[in-house]
């Protein structure tokens, strides 16, 4: 299997993005859209093989590979090296993300009207950062992918955003550098502490390992609590959610899709592979703190999506709550737990980009978002009606689709958890399994307000659904359908790495 | 005049050439003014040549030992003469207004990067005091060059308050010697380690007339208490000049700095805590006020106090590790600050540009000169793909791996570095804003658009390679 290296994986986006800058590259849109469409559908096929050749049984990383620049390994003197290695939870998010950017490319082609190049290019940029994210073996090459990727977020969303988009896409990059310094600490004294307590300067991510060293509490701590600054305004958490529907309700529908799908993952993704892998300990200390936040999430998110007036803050706000159950699940320490909450990463990914999706395309018809001017649309799109119920029924957790397992093993996780305050935790679960009513009512508010109600004189014109639309959506329910009856097909691919990690934390 | 040919080489060409541009100036100054850029970048080109023939292993001295050479010198001086590379290359716009001042223009700039070279490389307070003053007279000699009327009343604030901080050179100078009776910088330090045996007295006296004899670096660096005269100086001066004063007087001073904080001051506690102290205020204010200016010429004049000030942060910790981050600091930002001048300087050259809300929509105009800066910009931010990344991690592990007492100053800067960021990320947004100009950019100037290009390029490549170069800056501050 030597043709599959993650380096290419990682690379092959950036190929794309220089191929599209080039000058002689024809500025045309019809080409740079045909280009990028063929280029991700390789990739994703890439993708997809070392998807076919990964052994689920396997423990620990595979697809090792060392990005060397002439036989020199990047940083070598600091301990820092360019190693990119998957495991099968990195792997579910590789091959999703490039699922995600074939979606948004098919996408994309109704909403994008200016800067033809420069779009495809950033597009194939975050592609790029977000698979680096996931591949990253080192502490240091994770944190620089983690900071590439906040640069062509910025400029998708200001650029193709509606006139509000540059203020909020100002914030949110502000808000993340500043987040992401919290970050960079916690690792600059990991690091020097790493080197002081075991003498050998490494920034990889599984020697640094903190169960068999010696550190004090308060350190771990320390570091533990920046990582979480970190990474929480990704899922994003609460007191910290602002930034997210902001930028939702002011992108370009496509962006939209791109980062309800993939950018919010990449929060859960370091959560787990620096909070509960290297700090297990600790991590066990914050598990009932991370619960009682997710049930705040489910809770306080899902109210907020209520009361929105635009449909896409509205499914951002639910995006959010939903990210509560992903916290609860890693907060139960159990295997059924945290499957479940790895299972609800992707699941939401899924859906909520499938959601934008439909967005998108009412978005493109009606030249709006807000809840007030629209209604009763599923009378003149009757197609969209239908596939979108199934992605919102899949939304709410209607079993034999995508997000009824892992609702059910995320609480049903919390419920055996042995954590230290049992009580605490059963009233959790309890109130996260009550909080199921709320996504109900949020969702199908959005429903009934979109395709149910009267429909407006001005809407009566409007088409149906092109079969371009038609059968991505489709394609879209047809994954969700099939994960929610074969869910033991996407878990089987990090089972093994979830026993790993909890063996670490030995509950 | 074998210790010359050891020791003192480059300097020695340099002065060579100064001389030719000045006799040149008498004879044909209108006609063949184009004359004195290619004699200034030979001579440039035959120093860095000669640095590779210095005698640096054992460390060779001249003039009575007053006058050190060895690799740590040798890295100074090839930085210091590849910046005067690139900025004799931005000079051409300068020479073209002036051809009658040309060669006067490039003997001074010379004899600049010639005291700058001597400061680095003495060892000796009479040596340095004189380097130093002279170096600070060709930079307002350049300056006064600008025939803006304003410009002559904000540079003479720079000459008033450069003489002040001379004084308390001179004044901490004088008490130095009236407690060692030496100049040169081995004999006070040895005058130390026994005066350290004795009583702890004369060490406080001491350490307080180098604090005021470190306040001229301060000043040139444009660190907290001296900073006020930067923004005004830069507006005043034309362009190159900005670039110039930009890079050479701070890779001179830093060098001069680290070589006074590691012979005299490595031993006191409260001196890293202070100069901390500074830097990191350095850093918050100018970081702050970085993002409320207009003209470029005042953002750059911020940005580099504000890294002066990261710089800073990295050599109070005194280590080997914490200097070997300090020269690759340096040398990335030679880089980025050279490569945003070019900019800037095309920017003016084409249109006469200088504000930022003037820059609005160059991206349609000017594709690839706005990725170049944008590359640049990130990298003086110290974003991920470019050196600027390597280098600001580097630093700043340098101060994690320094002790817990320093955790308080290193959070700050770095948060102080998201201001730093947002400061940079303005002239990017206000490049990208999607409004139709008829600003049309001149890109035909060959010199500065392949130093904006190069430099660009310059820093991804670092970026890639950094590890050669960590490598051998780890050796030029272990010989230091």
């Amino acid at each position: 299997m030597n043709f599959l290296s993650l380096i290419w994986l990682i690379l092959a986006p950036v190929i794309a993005a220089l191929i599209i800058m080039f000058p002689y590259f024809p500025n045309h849109q019809v080409k740079v859209r045909r280009f990028a469409k063929w280029f991700a559908s390789f990739h994703f096929i890439y993708a997809l093989l070392f998807l076919a050749f990964f052994d689920p049984g396997m423990f620990g990383m595979s697809y090792e590979k060392e990005l060397t620049f002439f036989g020199i390994s990047w940083l070598k003197s600091l301990g820092i090296s360019a190693k990119f290695a998957i495991d099968g939870i990195a792997l579910l998010m590789v091959v999703l993300t490039t699922f995600i950017v074939l979606i948004t490319l098919f996408m994309s082609k109704m909403h994008i009207r200016s800067k033809h190049k420069l779009y495809y290019s950033m597009i194939f940029l975050l592609e790029s950062a977000l698979l680096g994210i996931f591949c990253a073996k080192d502490m240091f090459l994770f944190f620089v992918f983690w900071e590439l990727s906040l640069i062509p977020v910025y400029f998708l969303v200001s650029q193709w955003g509606n006139t509000e988009a540059r203020r909020a896409a100002i914030k949110f990059t502000i808000a993340s550098f500043t987040a992401n310094m919290f970050l960079f600490f916690g690792m600059l004294i990991l690091y020097y502490y790493n080197f002081a307590v075991s003498n050998v300067l490494t920034a990889n991510i599984e020697s640094l390992n903190m169960d068999e060293k010696i550190y004090p509490l308060w350190f771990q701590i320390t570091v533990f609590v920046n990582f979480l600054i970190g990474f929480i305004i990704r899922i994003p958490a609460v007191p910290c959610h602002n930034w997210y529907p902001d930028i939702q309700s002011k992108a370009a529908a496509p962006v939209n899709i791109m980062l309800a799908g993939i950018l919010l993952n990449t929060g859960v993704y370091g959560l787990i592979r620096f909070n509960m892998q290297v700090f297990p300990e600790i991590f066990k200390l914050f598990a009932p703190v991370l619960m009682a936040w997710g049930i705040v999430n489910i809770i306080y998110a899902g109210c907020l999506s209520i009361v929105q007036n635009g449909i896409k803050k509205m499914v951002s706000y639910a995006q959010i709550a939903s990210a509560g159950f992903i916290m609860i699940g890693l907060a139960s320490l159990n295997s059924t737990g945290f499957n479940g909450a790895v299972f609800m990463a992707a699941a939401c990914a899924i859906v909520y980009s499938a959601l934008f999706v439909v967005i998108s395309s009412v978005q493109f018809r009606t030249k709006t978002t807000y809840i007030t001017s629209l209604g009763g649309i599923g009378q003149v799109m009757p197609k969209c009606m239908y596939l979108a119920l199934i992605i919102c029924f899949s939304a709410i957790g209607i079993p034999f689709l995508i997000m009824f397992t892992p609702k059910l093993m995320v609480l049903s996780g919390a419920m055996l958890s042995n954590l230290d305050q049992q009580l605490t935790v059963k009233i959790a679960a309890f109130i996260g399994l009550c909080s199921i009513i709320i996504s109900a009512g949020y969702i199908m508010y959005f429903f009934y307000k979109v395709f149910c109600s009267v429909l407006l004189d001005q809407w009566k014109k409007i088409k149906d659904l092109s079969p371009q639309e038609v059968s991505i959506l489709s394609a879209l329910c047809l994954i969700i359908i099939y994960f929610g009856v074969y869910p033991m097909s996407i878990i089987q691919i990090y089972q093994s790495v979830s026993s790993i990690i909890l063996d670490v934390l030995q509950v | 005049m074998s210790e010359i040919v050891a020791a003192y080489m480059p300097e020695f060409i340099i002065t060579v050439f100064i001389i030719f541009n000045l006799v040149a100036s008498l004879f044909f100054n209108t006609y063949l003014y184009k004359l004195s850029k290619w004699f200034t970048l030979l001579g440039i080109v035959l120093a860095i040549a000669s640095t590779f023939y210095l005698q640096i292993e054992p460390e060779a001295f001249a003039f009575h030992n007053t006058f050190l050479t060895n690799i740590y010198t040798v890295f100074f001086k090839i930085l210091i003469l590849m910046a005067g590379f690139f900025l004799t290359l931005l000079s051409r716009n300068m020479i073209r207004e002036k051809r009658d001042r040309a060669f006067e223009y490039f003997s001074v700039f010379l004899s600049g990067i010639l005291f700058a070279m001597c400061a680095v490389s003495a060892v000796d307070f009479i040596g340095l005091f004189v380097s130093l003053e002279a170096l600070g007279l060709s930079c307002y000699l350049l300056l006064s060059l600008n025939k803006n009327p304003n410009a002559k009343q904000l540079t003479f604030g720079y000459l008033v308050q450069s003489a002040v901080v001379s004084s308390l050179f001179l004044f901490g100078l004088s008490v130095i010697y009236g407690m060692c009776a030496e100049f040169g910088f081995d004999k006070i330090s040895l005058y130390l380690v026994n005066a350290a045996a004795v009583s702890s007295q004369p060490q406080i006296l001491l350490t307080f007339s180098l604090i005021l004899i470190m306040c001229t670096m301060f000043f040139k660096l444009g660190l907290v208490p001296f900073s006020s005269w930067l923004p005004d100086t830069f507006e005043g001066a034309s362009y190159p000049i900005g670039a110039y004063m930009s890079s050479i007087p701070v890779l001179a001073c830093f060098a001069v700095l680290s070589r006074i904080l590691m012979t005299f001051l490595h031993y006191t506690y409260t001196i890293k805590i202070v100069l901390a102290l500074i830097a990191v205020i350095t850093i918050f204010l100018g970081s702050l006020s970085l993002i409320r200016q207009e003209n470029l010429k005042r953002i750059m004049a911020y940005s580099m106090s504000v890294q002066s000030g990261i710089i800073l942060l990295g050599l109070c910790v005194f280590s080997v590790y914490s200097l070997s981050s300090v020269l690759f600091y340096l040398f990335c930002y030679l880089f980025a600050n050279t490569g945003a001048w070019a900019a800037i300087i095309l920017l003016y050259n084409s249109a006469k540009l200088e504000n930022l809300d003037e820059l609005k929509g160059v991206i349609y105009h000017r594709p690839y000169y706005v990725i170049a800066f944008t590359v640049i910009l990130i990298a003086l931010a110290g974003l991920a793909p470019t050196c600027g990344f390597v280098a600001k991690m580097y630093i700043f592990s340098a101060v994690a791996r320094s002790g817990f007492i320093f955790l308080p100053f290193l959070i700050t800067a770095l948060l102080a570095s998201v201001i730093l960021i947002y400061g940079y990320w303005r002239i990017i947004r206000a490049m990208f804003r999607r409004i139709e100009t008829d600003i049309v950019i001149d890109t035909s100037v060959i010199s500065s658009k392949f130093i904006l290009y190069a430099c660009a390029a310059a820093t991804v490549i670092i970026c890639l390679f950094a590890d050669k170069l960590i490598r051998f800056c780890q050796l030029v501050a272990y010989y230091m």
